[in-house]
């Protein structure tokens, strides 16, 4: 199978999985108690006004034309109108997710830019103080809840050192490179966008640079361990040319599917961070609607949510099937 | 099942391991509190003293301001001063904004988190090693079906999605009587131990799929194997090889999985409790949520103390997850399954 051919089917699969994330999310609602009408109508509401109401929402159809009619409209993009705050739930989702992106995307650089060097030097001194340090300091990480370390960097790099602010987004990274188009103080708005990202990043971040360190030194120390990096010694390539180019990259590979699959605990970990910081993303987003019993606003964000951890392990798949293709042969 | 072999190998790591000391004196440590948290606690951890709020731990002091009324030369006036407030011997972690002995409230927070750790990954085991056993034995549309299923799974964050579940479902909470108490052993504590039932059954729910990810993992690679084979021929029935055969072969990883697993609920749990999503009061996550509140007004110790506890339980059983991992099969990566 070619490598076009592979991405194809694993797409093919992703819209089937997609489906099922949409049918689960529908589902949802018929599996909780209450009616959704609750949420809408006043509570002395008659029985005239809350039929009227079921009317108006497509409530008192069967349950078959609901989906269908769901599905309809999901695939026109449209997911509804939000019934706490009036608004259409596509621009309330797409509001929200860059917020979310930015903020994990920021965590995984924060992860990745320390966990490979640090599992490397980890594992090229086994057994030496580096070697516990960075042992230690992963066993914590993984076992740190994200949203107490949110608090203690509250605690001491706001509070105490009054350095960083706590609640918020401040600027975005599009304001920050705006900046410099229109010759605004691009430091100015680059500190800004710094002092609200950096405390929240490292809070979600330090899980997974925990988790890479961990996978990177273990990985490592397997690649060090094979015939081909005894060889190239042999050969007398030099020690740094074996352990980067060679060895660090075949570690990289199952890596990269791990984090492929730790995404979901990415987007988790964004949801509460994003309640210490007050966030304004999506996870602050699904807490409300939840707390709101506001539906449309839920099943969308679900949607968004699942929908993306599909594509990015779509992608995740087809980048390991290009380092990797063994995996298409299978 | 248990061979020689394997208990030689556990002894044999565990010797070589300081890591591994260390996971199981933390982990006996918070199991003795969680089982006998009634002796341990010194108060009751929903004790009230709110003459007694605020308190720092032993070997700290807190300045406060204080404002009051006094009279002076015949007019009211607003007098500031500041009240240096000390470490009472009777509270050694202190107490909290409503009075309550911090100490205590750990003691028994760390019930909570173990109960609700260790029933949330039965209960997720007993619903994903026999799916992921019977999909991988069987294999063909069974198997299907339970790889898509996973992977629709797999697509809601965990925390995600217990909080969906916990906020439309409700936070039920049963009451279990503390026995001790009931024998009048310890009349001053709390009479019942309150199981947020909802979280245990939603845990699960969230995280079978990883065991059935490993059981149809174990059960892909052992249905070829000889013995297998060979049992099939002399008439043996599927179910007969899946439960005589298969299963005690799988059981390791299984193992290894579940001890990881209790970790990652532990971490869960607190994150709903921290959120408000769960049907207890008594939990290391709310007291980190009650003492958010304090971090900006100098009282660092309420959230600070629950989080190092939380921590210290999950870096113990992840150490006992790591020398189970390496004395059983060195093969076996234990990186599944997170909050």
């Amino acid at each position: 199978m070619s490598l076009g051919r592979f991405a194809l089917k694993r797409s093919l699969q992703g819209i089937g999985v997609v489906w099922g994330v949409i049918t689960v999310v529908f589902a949802l609602r018929f599996v909780t108690p209450g009616s959704p009408i609750n949420a809408v109508a006043p509570l002395d509401a008659s029985q005239e006004t809350r039929q009227a109401i079921a009317a108006e929402l497509g409530l008192d159809q069967p349950l078959y034309v609901q989906y269908g009619r769901y599905v309809f409209e999901l695939l026109q993009g449209d997911m509804g109108r939000s019934y706490i705050r009036g608004q259409e739930v596509t621009t309330l989702v797409f509001e929200r997710l860059p917020a979310t992106v930015e903020l994990a995307v920021a965590a995984s650089v924060v992860a990745i830019v320390l966990a490979i060097p640090l599992g490397v030097i980890s594992a090229t001194n086994r057994n030496d103080p580096v070697d516990y340090g960075a042992t230690l300091l992963s066993l914590g990480g993984i076992s740190t809840p994200n949203f107490w370390l949110g608090i203690m960097l509250i605690l001491i790099f706001a509070v105490e050192f009054n350095i960083f602010n706590t609640s918020g987004r401040g600027v975005d990274v599009g304001d920050v490179a705006l900046s410099v188009v229109n010759a605004e103080p691009f430091v100015g708005t680059l500190l800004t966008w710094l002092a609200y990202i950096t405390l929240p990043a490292i809070a979600l971040g330090t899980y997974f640079m925990a988790l890479i360190t961990r996978l990177t030194r273990s990985g490592m120390l397997d690649e060090l361990s094979q015939g081909y990096v005894q060889a190239a010694r042999a050969k007398g390539l030099p020690r740094t040319l074996i352990r980067y180019k060679h060895a660090l990259r075949n570690t990289l590979i199952p890596v990269i599917t791990v984090l492929g699959l730790q995404l979901g605990t990415l987007i988790g970990g964004a949801v509460i961070t994003e309640a210490v910081f007050s966030w304004p993303g999506l996870g602050t987003l699904v807490i409300e609607s939840i707390n709101q019993r506001d539906w449309p606003a839920l099943q969308g964000s679900l949607i968004v949510i699942g929908t993306s951890f599909v594509l990015v392990n779509i992608l995740v798949d087809v980048v390991y099937a290009y380092l990797d293709p063994e995996v298409v042969t299978d | 099942m248990v061979s020689s072999r394997v208990i030689r190998n556990l002894k044999k790591e565990f010797r070589q391991s300081g890591l591994a000391k260390l996971g199981l004196a933390l982990v006996v440590i918070i199991v003795l509190a969680a089982v006998f948290a009634p002796f341990i606690a010194p108060h009751n951890p929903n004790d009230q003293q709110l003459n007694q709020s605020e308190l720092p731990p032993i070997g700290f002091s807190q300045t406060e301001e204080r404002t009051s009324s006094q009279m002076v030369d015949g007019e009211i006036q607003t007098v500031t001063e500041e009240v240096e407030i000390t470490a009472d011997p009777a509270h050694v972690f202190g107490t909290d904004g409503l009075g309550r002995d911090m100490f205590s409230r750990v003691v028994y927070g760390a019930r909570t988190s173990l109960v609700v750790g260790v029933l949330g990954t039965l209960l997720a085991a007993s619903i994903g090693v026999p799916v992921g056993l019977l999909a991988g034995y069987h294999r063909g549309r069974v198997d299907d079906a339970l790889m898509r299923i996973a992977d629709i799974s797999l697509a809601f964050p965990s925390l995600v999605l217990a909080v969906a579940l916990i906020g439309l479902w409700g936070r039920a909470a049963v009451n279990v009587p503390d026995p001790f108490v009931v024998a009048g052993l310890a009349p001053e504590m709390p009479s019942s131990f309150v199981l947020p039932i909802t979280v245990v059954i939603v845990v699960g729910l969230v995280n079978w799929v990883w065991f059935a990810r490993v059981a149809r993992g174990e059960a892909l690679s052992l249905r070829g194997q000889e013995y297998v084979k060979a049992s099939r021929a002399l008439g043996a029935g599927d179910n007969t090889i899946i439960l005589r055969h298969v299963l005690p072969n799988a059981i390791t990883p299984i193992i290894v999985l579940g001890t990881v697993q209790v970790a990652a609920i532990i971490l869960l749990e607190s994150s709903l409790s921290f959120l408000g999503f769960s049907g207890t009061t008594l939990s290391w996550g709310f007291d980190i949520a009650q003492g958010r509140d304090y971090v900006s007004s100098g009282q660092w110790w309420i959230a600070s103390i629950p989080g190092l506890a939380i921590m210290l339980s999950v870096i113990g059983i992840n150490l006992l997850g790591d020398w189970l991992r390496d004395a059983l099969d060195p093969g076996i990566e234990g990186e599944g399954g997170a909050a």
